[in-house]
């Protein structure tokens, strides 16, 4: 059973066009599904429904095979959290006291914070490196560190569900890299995140899942390398888009660069959206240079899920930097080695390059 | 003597809070025509807790009747007066929120003209007051919050135009009122004022005020979460349409108490809530105490100017009126640079 799934979700606005029909995800425990979609395709509506905000007119959503709507509010707020879009949140309290909001659904009405949850908030900004934030208001702090306020206040709910909405928009190179890191960092530690963006390459880099709505109300999920795809791009954003990798001495990072309007979106010509697959076997090699022993559990769950592609594997300890060295043989469908070859690139602090027959 | 990191009060503070009321009070109850030192003061109060007389019949008399409940009201107005506007403040999410500009005041003493017109008594000029209050605060939230609450403008202009409507209708209350009798009491009552002040008024009004102050004192920490928008509100987890409704219904009860037992006693709403955001941020942790507190003693400070400048009586709504419509010149200028 999925942590969180949707099935069949549909959504329209009174008196308007049916904006979101058949929406299917399902997401587990410490991984990341990007929303993408032109403006307009409804990527803060598909939240807010999932959220139970506004209300599905067809389909559900199911925390742990529960039906959302049926989860009282201050259960289900327990377990998920939301990091608005950091111009529509409130400022008026110190960056500490925000935090420290994120605890609501566990005080009581007639209570204030406790010392335990002091100190909870205290951690989880300490764990997002803002502790220096803690006693600025945050009217007075850029949009960058508000971004990251108000991840910490939704950290501080203690949620297994981060919801982000348009995490890294309106923010500059640095602090889009700074929010994007706390947030594979999270996931690493197993929290499942779902975020909205306007960048593919985004998804492309962060994100094991996608979900690309276009402006038709067609949508498709599945592993984001199936997902964002040159054509795909091209038939929900009308962009003509490349994707391509940019190697530095540690990863291959996939980017999409646009070229050119190609049309309208959505239009009667251009294929449909679909998974591209393709399927010649073939051999590879991936190596992984781990920096500390703390991502081993990770690396170790994609090689187990991706068992049957391997045909070798040696693990060098190297122990006088307590560094470590996997390198894995492949053999099977070029699609699974670039699938696990990406999962693996998604994972944080470590190194990792895979080389193709 | 500073904020915990939480927001709370510090122990320097709160012992500030406690002694302020209680030291204006004993100065101000030897204020007057007569002049009584504190510590008579102190004598005849003492006398009085230990249900003794004292010495002098004049002095105890002047103390205890005459003062003593005047400054309850004061302290009860003002502290309930301030306590509503901050709520009001915070759920609009408007630093421009009171019980002044939303109207709820005019409504409130519409109602209560309209009490005094049919000739109820207290009780009855006081729901009269709450019921007018409560929809007059009803249509400017109607008229004036829509999709998008960050309109800082839209609440406060709907809240002058609801309030400017009901300023019609208590015309309309004293065009139809007897010339002899009810005009003056209705127009006298309206320009606000204390000095009707005793036991028996105190006892009617007053608990409505203290149930309402004591309720936001226990619910302070969560009263945080009122200026937060929609979506954040709801992923907190709380029922926050419950707390609006009970943030909205106590801060209009609280004010239509208050004006039904003094009349439209305008801008300490706005002034005193300002003052303790100024001081302490925006945590209602501490401003919730510290509106009580520092509007209790404002209150007792601008009555007692209105009794003893002159030697008659100054309408209290004029003082605060005079100190208010200048402060709020200067925050509204400058209200570009803060939020709440």
């Amino acid at each position: 059973m999925s942590l969180l799934r949707i099935e069949n979700g549909g959504f329209a606005y009174k008196n308007g066009p049916q904006i979101l029909k058949d929406i299917n995800i399902d997401i587990e425990p410490g991984e990341i599904l990007a929303v993408l979609g032109p403006n307009g395709a409804g990527k803060t509506t598909l939240l807010r429904c999932m959220m139970d905000m506004l209300h599905w007119q067809s389909g559900r959503s199911l925390l742990d095979g529960e039906d959302v709507r049926s989860i009282p509010a201050s259960k289900l707020w327990r377990r998920m959290a939301y990091v608005p879009q950091a111009r529509s949140a409130a400022v008026s309290y110190t960056a500490f006291q925000t935090v420290l909001l994120g605890r609501s659904s566990r005080i009581g009405a007639f209570s204030a914070p406790s010392d335990e949850d002091m100190k909870i908030a205290e951690r989880v900004m300490e764990r997002l490196g803002i502790s220096y934030l803690a006693d600025k208001p945050c009217y007075a702090i850029s949009g960058g560190e508000l971004q990251m306020v108000l991840i910490a206040r939704a950290m501080a709910a203690e949620p297994e569900i981060l919801v982000l909405d348009e995490p890294e928009s309106n923010l500059d190179f640095k602090n889009q890299l700074i929010v994007l890191d706390a947030m594979t960092a999270l996931a690493a530690e197993g929290v499942a995140c779902i975020f909205n963006t306007h960048y593919p390459a985004h998804a492309l880099q962060r994100a094991g899942k996608s979900l690309m709505l276009s402006k038709d109300g067609r949508s498709i999920f599945g592993d984001t390398t199936g997902v964002v795809t040159e054509d795909n791009i091209r038939h929900a954003f009308g962009v003509e888009a490349l994707i391509g990798e940019v190697e530095t001495p540690q990863n291959i990072m996939k980017n999409v660069v646009a070229v050119g309007i190609s049309g309208e979106a959505g239009e009667a010509d251009t294929p449909d959206i679909e998974t591209t697959a393709p399927d010649e076997t073939m051999l590879a090699s991936i190596t992984v240079i781990m920096r500390s022993n703390e991502r081993a559990d990770l690396i170790n769950k994609a090689f187990r899920e991706y068992n049957h592609l391997l045909i070798g594997r040696m693990g060098l300890p190297h122990r006088r930097s307590e560094k470590y060295i996997i390198s894995v043989m492949l053999e099977g469908p070029a699609a699974d080695i670039e699938a696990l070859s990406h999962r693996l690139s998604l994972i944080p602090d470590i190194s990792v390059k895979t080389t193709y027959e | 003597m500073s904020l915990r990191r939480d927001g709370r009060l510090g122990a320097a503070w709160i012992v500030i809070l406690i002694v302020l009321p209680f030291a204006a009070a004993i100065i101000a109850l030897g204020i007057g025509r007569m002049s009584i030192a504190p510590g008579e003061v102190f004598d005849v109060l003492r006398a009085a807790i230990s249900g003794k007389h004292a010495s002098s019949e004049l002095i105890e008399k002047t103390v205890m009747q005459l003062r003593l409940p005047r400054i309850i009201l004061a302290c009860l107005v003002g502290a309930g007066l301030s306590v509503s506007g901050c709520a009001f403040q915070s759920l609009f999410a408007n630093p421009l929120a009171t019980p002044d500009t939303l109207g709820v005041a005019s409504g409130a003493a519409f109602g209560a003209a309209l009490g005094i017109l049919l000739g109820f008594n207290l009780i009855g000029i006081q729901l009269m007051g709450l019921a007018m209050g409560g929809f007059a605060v009803a249509l400017t939230w109607l008229a004036g919050s829509g999709k998008d609450r960050g309109g800082l403008s839209y609440i406060v202009l709907s809240g002058i135009m609801i309030g400017s409507l009901f300023s019609a209708l208590i015309s309309f209350v004293k065009f139809a009122a007897d010339a002899e009798s009810q005009l003056p009491a209705i127009t006298y009552w309206l320009m606000g004022g204390l000095d009707k002040a005793n036991y028996r008024t105190l006892a009617l009004g007053a608990p409505v005020i203290i149930a309402g102050i004591i309720l936001f004192m226990l619910i302070r920490w969560r009263m945080n979460l009122l200026p937060l928008s929609d979506d954040e509100a709801k992923a907190s987890g709380v029922n926050i349409r419950l707390l609006r409704g009970i943030t909205v219904v106590a801060a209009t009860a609280v004010t239509a108490s208050c004006v039904s037992m003094c009349g439209q006693v305008g801008w300490v709403g706005l002034l005193i809530p300002h003052m303790c955001r100024m001081l302490f941020g925006n945590n209602h942790l501490s401003i919730i105490p510290a509106s009580v507190s520092l509007g209790a003693v404002f209150m007792i400070i601008v009555d007692t100017m209105a009794r003893s400048i002159s030697a008659a009586e100054i309408p209290v709504s004029i003082l605060t009126a005079m100190i208010g419509a200048p402060f709020f010149i200067v925050l509204m200028r400058r209200s570009g640079g803060w939020r709440i």
